[in-house]
């Protein structure tokens, strides 16, 4: 007789912990902390996975030489071994008033979720900070290690969205606060007038390679406006009246993509990346599917 | 398209601050978002902000917009020109007659609806500044209205227009519309008619006239003449014809005839068109009697005035004559024609050569070789041979009487310088001319009839010559003419009585019952007016259309405003 396995956490249903076992955060450029850790640094390094070979310069050590090929080639040939450093995974929630329609939020905080137990169980260095907030900054601490997968779902369950502030400054603050080399994978919609090509160098030139997801409501994806509108925005309050709405909507999605396409466009300069994924969608088909085939879950 | 009131096009200004208003006040629905990010990028664009960019399908704006230029057009008071001249002043000549009566179907419109019809579309696009007059015309004129341009007052003048059962007098219509022209400046005249009138009016055409005939009803049978003779027997015999319009579908009928209102006779006819059967009914003559007489057509009949009749006959009675006994000659002549009754007093007919009757009433009179009183200045007689040159042979008491082989010893001869005109100025008039001044004189008043044979028959080869009891028997049947003894007439409707059966008037007019239309009027001046083939639509005003459009567009706009919208 076998009974259910109680439900670790509302975020992520336990089948999905399951599968995120066998996965690890794709990280493109190798910006990894010099503490010896699980991921496979650039640099050749000694753990006891090989590498590859080159040729003997003196000096080396010797305990590396290939004594077999020696003896079939008569020349020496070193052996080059993975050098495993410890990655910083930095999850950086926006929990700023925008990212309260719809299911952007709750998307956001299973994707938060999914980003810290891809870390952990790959024995990264896990932190998770909350950008846009009016209080002041607050985050969970970093820390490695299966034993804080339970604070990371403790935290997010308790975060609540609610903020004004913009998530370039979000951005800053939590720089501020920050110290360590890897990802930093961003939760937003980005809906932000502010300066974020400022915020990506930041985050480049702090060793984070930004992996930002936009987490869009189909309202923002394909708004159903017409007629004549005061459009009032969720955190500044401020007001914009809008006439014949339904005729401007070839424009905003022109504007969208433009805007997607400049932020990825900042994000891929600054070695990162961007995407955009629709909050309807399950968080199966984004976690397992679209950040898989986009090599951001590998 | 014109407009009477083109100034009101100023009002267009108004266009300007419905604009404004409508930017500054619009009402918008709250519509919270995430951000204003994009939405401010889309408006900053240089293609949203172009001209006009902010009226591209904004609806409301549009119905607005839309809304106000109607009013504005309707202010302006447009109006779609057509054919018709634009008269300020236009009398409407509108035929009231008995064949306007007529219908094409039986429980169709009559003429006179169709001419209503025509009169009150010009009502109704009536424009401002012009002003109708309407004008009844039957056998007279009559304004039914002055010029003016309160169109109540012209419907309800045209509602109370009914039909007079008499014939058709254009003339007195257009001295009427004639009369009107000397207060108001005019040019044409509408005239609304079936055509049914006299071809040529006797009338000085001082405007142009718009001769708009109806359409032609259908067919029509009716009692054209109805009128009794005395017979020999002391009876009546009743004449009675029927005719036909000329469009008219062969038909049966029945003729009744009614005696003081009961039925007396009735006569089963064949109608068709240009045929006038005339009936003949034997009426007994002892007493008198109201007769009524009735045609019962099996088929449509467009106009029902004509199918009924009066009559009224006196008693025959015998004629009474007074002639002394000495006069043998007009006594063996009145003998040899029935029913007279001689007498010396009451006497229809007074026959005498004595001048002590010259003051003894009678409505016939003849007086034998005496000179009239009145005309003793003027002639004489002498006893001298006279000739008969030459007579009137169409007179009533000459018809058939040849006069030019009989001797005459007596000779009327006139005064110096006097000739028939000195007669005729004193009421005589000659019907009988010697060589050298008259030898017969008829003198008609109200009184009698009086005919003055200015020689003594007993001294003139007449009374052995056929034509004495030929002139004897001429002047018996003027006698009972005058007496109301050989003859009855019906009534015939007019100004004291328009309608049939009022005071037992009849229509009794072939020109009415054939409902001919003349095409074209011929007038004194050589001018002629031909009728129009259709009627010339008038300048038709647009304004109530455009404010028709306007208070719909209105209701649109409400609905649209009314229309929740998606709200936050």
């Amino acid at each position: 007789m076998s009974t259910a396995r109680p439900q670790l956490t509302p975020l992520l249903a336990n089948r999905d912990l399951d599968r995120l076992a066998r996965l690890r955060i794709g990280a493109a450029r190798r910006f990894t902390n010099r503490s010896r850790g699980e991921h496979l640094a650039a640099k050749g390094g000694t753990s006891t996975e090989f590498c590859d070979y080159r040729d003997y310069s003196p000096g080396d050590d010797t305990r590396f030489i290939d004594w077999n090929i020696f003896s079939r080639l008569h020349r020496p040939y070193l052996k080059q071994f993975h050098l495993e450093e410890e990655l910083h995974v930095a999850v950086l929630l926006d929990v700023s008033s925008s990212m309260q329609f719809g299911e952007k939020f709750e998307r956001a905080r299973q994707l938060a979720a999914v980003f810290g137990v891809l870390g952990l169980r790959a024995g990264e260095r896990v932190s998770v900070h909350l950008v846009g907030a009016d209080a002041p900054h607050r985050r969970l601490r970093p820390a490695t290690g299966r034993s804080a997968m339970m604070p990371l779902f403790h935290f997010l369950e308790k975060v609540e969205a609610g903020g004004q502030q913009p998530i370039e400054r979000g951005i800053e603050t939590f720089l501020k606060n920050h110290t360590g080399r890897g990802v930093a994978v961003i939760l937003s919609d980005f809906l932000s007038g502010g300066d974020l090509k400022r915020a990506f160098s930041l985050l480049f030139g702090s060793g984070l390679e930004p992996l930002a997801l936009q987490i869009l409501s189909p309202a923002e994806l394909d708004p159903d406006v017409s007629g004549d509108l005061r459009l009032v925005d969720s955190e500044t309050s401020a007001a914009l009246d809008i006439s014949s709405a339904a005729a401007l909507l070839d424009l905003y999605h022109e504007y969208r993509e433009a805007h997607q396409q400049q932020l990825a466009q900042w994000c891929s300069q600054r070695s990162g990346r961007f995407q955009t994924v629709n909050s309807a969608t399950s968080l199966e088909h984004i976690a397992f599917d679209q950040l898989r085939r986009t090599g951001w879950i590998i | 398209m014109g407009f009477t009131a083109l100034s009101a096009a100023w009002l267009a200004l108004l266009l300007i601050p419905l604009v404004i208003f409508y930017f500054l006040k619009l009402r918008r629905p709250r519509l919270q978002i995430p951000s204003l990010v994009l939405w401010q990028q889309v408006l900053a664009d240089q293609r949203v902000n172009s001209p006009f960019q902010k009226f591209k399908r904004n609806l409301l704006l549009f119905l607005q917009l839309l809304l106000l230029a109607l009013i504005v057009l309707a202010a302006m008071q447009p109006f779609l020109r057509r054919e018709a001249a634009r008269t300020e002043k236009l009398p409407i000549l509108i035929d009231t007659s008995a064949s306007m009566a007529a219908r094409d179907t039986p429980g169709g419109p009559t003429r006179l609806d169709l001419a209503k019809t025509r009169a009150r579309e010009r009502i109704d696009t009536l424009l401002p500044g012009q002003e109708l007059c309407l004008i009844a015309f039957s056998d007279s004129a009559r304004a039914l209205t002055g010029f003016t341009s309160d169109t109540r007052q012209l419907r309800t003048a045209l509602d109370t227009l009914t039909v007079s059962d008499v014939p058709s007098d254009i003339e007195d219509g257009l001295r009427m519309a004639q009369a009107l022209g000397r207060t108001a400046n005019f040019g044409t005249v509408v005239l609304l008619s079936d055509g049914n009138f006299p071809a040529r009016a006797n009338f000085e055409l001082s405007f142009a006239i718009d001769y708009q005939r109806l359409p032609a009803a259908g067919s029509n049978f009716g009692i054209t003449a109805f009128n009794a003779r005395r017979s020999v027997e002391g009876a009546w015999d009743v004449f009675v014809q029927v005719e036909g319009s000329a469009s008219a579908t062969p038909s049966s009928a029945k003729l009744e005839l009614l005696r003081d209102g009961q039925p007396a006779s009735t006569q089963s006819i064949s109608l068709s068109p240009g045929a006038a059967p005339r009936m003949v009914f034997a009426v007994p003559g002892d007493r008198a009697s109201q007769l009524e007489a009735r045609l019962v057509i099996d088929g449509p009949d467009a106009l029902a005035a004509d199918d009924i009749a009066y009559l009224d006959l006196p008693a025959a009675r015998p004629l009474v004559v007074n002639v002394p006994d000495s006069m043998q000659p007009w006594r063996h002549a009145l003998a040899a024609i029935g029913g007279l009754v001689f007498a010396k007093k009451d006497a229809d007919l007074l026959i005498s050569d004595n001048p002590a009757d010259l003051d003894t009433a009678a409505p016939t009179r003849c007086f034998t070789g005496l000179v009239p009183p009145a005309l003793s200045d003027l002639l004489k007689i002498e006893p001298e041979p006279a000739e008969v040159i030459d007579w009137r042979r169409d007179a009533n008491l000459l018809q058939h009487v040849e006069l030019g082989d009989s001797i005459i010893m007596d000779r009327a001869v006139s005064a110096v310088g006097v000739e028939e005109k000195s007669y005729a100025d004193r009421g005589f008039e000659v019907i009988a001319h010697g060589r050298r001044g008259p030898l017969i004189l008829s003198q008609r008043d109200r009184a009698s009839d009086t005919t003055w044979l200015l020689f003594n028959i007993d001294r003139s080869t007449l009374p052995y010559r056929l034509a004495f009891p030929i002139l004897v028997s001429n002047l018996v049947q003027s006698a009972l003419d005058r007496a109301g003894l050989a003859a009855a007439t019906a009534t015939k409707t007019g100004f004291a009585a328009p309608r049939v059966g009022q005071g037992r008037a009849s229509l009794l007019s072939p020109a009415e019952t054939s409902l001919a239309a003349v095409e074209q009027i011929q007038f004194n001046d050589r001018l002629s007016v031909t009728a129009a083939a259709a009627p010339a639509r008038t300048d038709r005003p647009l304004w109530w259309p455009l404010a028709l459009c306007a208070f719909a567009l209105l209701l649109i706009e409400w609905w649209l405003f009314q229309t929740p919208r998606a709200t936050a």
